[in-house]
């Protein structure tokens, strides 16, 4: 209700009076000027003005009440009471497409060409024409070893590789993966979330994901690579998480938070928790894994290849010790993940009191041309059904709809409130 | 003794295209400011006042009823808007036009729509009607008599996208249909009045006529070989 507006030069009295649609009367400027000796006079100024806001706070009234008496089909938030806007929300799902929360096989892509698997393998949920990316596996080096480079040294893939996720994940000037243990390793195996699974970030510590040990005992450096990469006899499994759950202080970086990898189970939580097994590091909310190279040679077998200027594909080793294990068991191997979404939400809170919203246009409610009921109760005591609230901006244009589950009466006897999510 | 309702309905709200496009252009061309309710899907001759069962059971069919989930398409939702009437009003206002169909034969020709509500006094007698034209390569649309200056008129629209581009509308309480020139065919459209207070809606058929031009015919033919 805005106090009705006039300008200083419309001041005729010494006393101005301003009033509002509610007919609060407010006599500001008490300033009286010398020429108003007459204390009659000074009265009948202040009565003559007092008519003309008592005029225009009736016409105010009376067009506000012809309004509302001749029908509304809108009603306007009060924004301080009924709109509460950025509510953040965080939103957990399962990872993996159709928000699976774990994959218990994964496929390599045909169409992926052959100078980008030097870098990278692009995991599938599935082999049909509607398979979706789930995340990258790739190996990196930091001095370029283990790859084939096509002329010196320095145009390794590994070495790419690795200086990639060198800038994305270690502070300025760092130059060296160091793990949980201390340990620096110039070799690491990455695993990246693919953008539309991951949304905004990994949740940590609701994931795990399980490597089968290879047969790399078995071969020399150099040749464990091709069709000798496969899961070895031992059926040993090292199964996977990060230890979010048992550190009190997170670490933050540049990078976000970042937690060591280590092994354990989501529901058993960390092995050995007094001195854990050291994997690698895990950046939720880059959606990034990085495992040490050394701890899987170590620890599964890998047998990284890190000849200079050898094709050692060491990428599909990671591949084939996950899906490994997966085939092992798919039901205690597949590898879960969940991903989490902050959603920013604004909540309008739509109040219909019971005088509202009482009659319809819906052509069932009435019957004939002239308008008649078709409910002959309804006269006197309408009841009709709320389905659709729509919202609206100053130019009636529809911006957001929604939709109650189930219909809701409305009549003269009750009132509704209703609160109406939206997400951006 | 049973517990009492007091829980909140709390539902989702989907952007419609609207909201989607306005909501690209920034943060400040989307704003939320109002909202109107509406009853699709309901069919109240499903309202059954002889329920063996009693008075509390005369809607029930309805309470029961599942709702499809909302569209983006804001042609296909809030079409029945829910309004706001005093309670002792035996009819619903409607909305009338003594014209069902409008048809215009020359280009330039002026028809004029002059809306009435019917059964109730006064209505849409303050924020008028909104006109909405559904093609304006047939007709001009232009307001005869406008609302009062400082009035904020709603303007309902249930106009789809196929028709968006070319719609105009306007508000008022009476318009002028201007027709224009149609070359190749007869060219029909809609006028879709609805009361900017009360809700209702009424369509007329529109059809401007194909302008017939005058040929010069030759006053002879002269054959080369006469």
């Amino acid at each position: 209700m805005a106090i009705i507006n006039r300008t200083a030069s419309s001041l005729t009295s010494p006393f101005d009076v301003q009033a509002n649609v509610d007919g609060v009367v407010q006599v500001v400027s008490p300033t009286l000027p010398l020429s108003y000796n007459s204390s009659l006079q000074f009265q009948n100024e202040v009565e003559i003005r007092a008519q003309q806001i008592a005029s225009e706070i009736i016409k105010a009234q009376a067009r506000q009440s012809q309004i509302a008496a001749s029908g509304r089909v809108f009603t306007r938030f009060d924004v301080s009471t009924d709109v509460i806007e950025n509510q953040k929300t965080y939103v957990t799902t399962g990872l993996f497409s159709g928000n699976a929360a774990s994959i218990s096989a994964m496929y390599t892509g045909s169409m992926q060409s052959s100078g980008s698997k030097q870098y990278y393998y692009e995991i599938f949920n599935n082999t049909s024409a509607t398979a979706e990316p789930q995340f990258s596996i790739a190996w990196g080096h930091q001095y370029g070893s283990g790859s084939s480079a096509a002329g010196t040294l320095n145009d390794s893939p590994s070495r790419a590789i690795y200086s990639q996720y060198k800038l994305l994940l270690l502070e300025p000037g760092d130059t060296t993966f160091t793990f949980g243990n201390g340990e620096n390793s110039t070799e690491i195996y990455a695993l990246n979330f693919n953008r539309a699974r991951i949304k905004d970030k990994l949740d940590p510590g609701n994931w795990q994901l399980s490597v089968a040990e290879l047969r790399g005992g078995s071969y020399p450096n150099n040749s464990f690579t091709g069709s000798n990469v496969t899961v070895a006899n031992s059926n040993k499994v090292i199964s996977l998480i990060d230890d979010s759950g048992q550190t009190q202080q997170t670490n933050l970086t540049s990078a976000g938070r970042v937690y060591n990898i280590v092994s354990g189970s989501i529901t058993g939580g960390v092995y050995n928790a007094t001195a854990p097994k050291y994997y690698g590091l895990v950046y939720p909310d880059m959606g990034i894994m990085i495992f040490n190279g050394n701890a899987f040679d170590a620890s599964a077998s890998f047998n990284s290849v890190t000849g200079s200027n050898i094709a050692g594909d060491n990428a599909w080793k990671l591949f084939t010790s996950i899906s490994g294990a997966m085939s092992l068991n798919a039901s205690t191997n597949a590898f879960q993940a969940r991903n989490e979404e902050t959603v920013t939400s604004t909540h309008y809170f739509v109040r219909i009191k019971n005088g509202e919203y009482n009659f319809s246009n819906n052509p069932s409610f009435v019957t004939g041309s002239v308008g008649e009921f078709a409910q002959p109760t309804f006269i006197g005591d309408p009841k009709v059904y709320i389905t659709t609230i729509g919202m609206y901006n100053d130019r009636q244009e529809l911006l957001a709809v929604a939709k109650l589950s189930q219909p809701v009466q409305k009549s003269f006897n009750n009132e509704a409130l209703v609160k109406v999510k939206l997400d951006f | 003794m049973g517990y009492l309702n007091n829980s909140t309905i709390t539902v989702d709200a989907i952007l419609t295209k609207k909201g989607r496009e306005l909501l690209a252009r920034g943060k400040d061309e989307f704003k939320i400011t109002q909202f109107s309710l509406a009853d699709d899907e309901i069919d109240y001759d499903l309202w059954n006042p002889a329920h063996p069962l009693g008075s509390d059971y005369y809607g029930i069919i309805i309470e029961n009823m599942p709702l499809v989930e909302a569209t983006a398409d804001e042609s296909n939702v809030m079409r029945y808007k829910l309004v706001t009437l005093p309670k002792k009003t035996a009819r619903i206002p409607v909305i009338s036009v003594p014209q069902s169909s409008i048809t215009l034969t020359s280009p330039g020709q002026t028809f004029v729509i002059t809306p009435t509500t019917t059964n109730f006094a006064s209505g849409n007698a303050t924020l008028g009607y909104t006109a909405i034209l559904s093609n304006s390569d047939v007709a001009t649309l232009q307001v005869a008599t406008p609302v009062a200056a400082g009035v904020s008129p709603t303007v309902p629209r249930f106009i789809g996208d196929a028709e968006a581009a070319q719609t105009i509308s306007a508000v008022g309480f009476s318009f002028n249909i201007v027709a224009k020139q149609q070359l190749v065919s007869d060219v029909s459209a809609t006028i879709t009045i609805i009361g900017n207070e009360t809700g209702g809606r009424s369509t007329i058929n529109l059809t401007v006529k194909k302008t017939q031009l005058a040929t010069a015919l030759a006053t002879s033919i002269t054959n080369a070989n006469d």
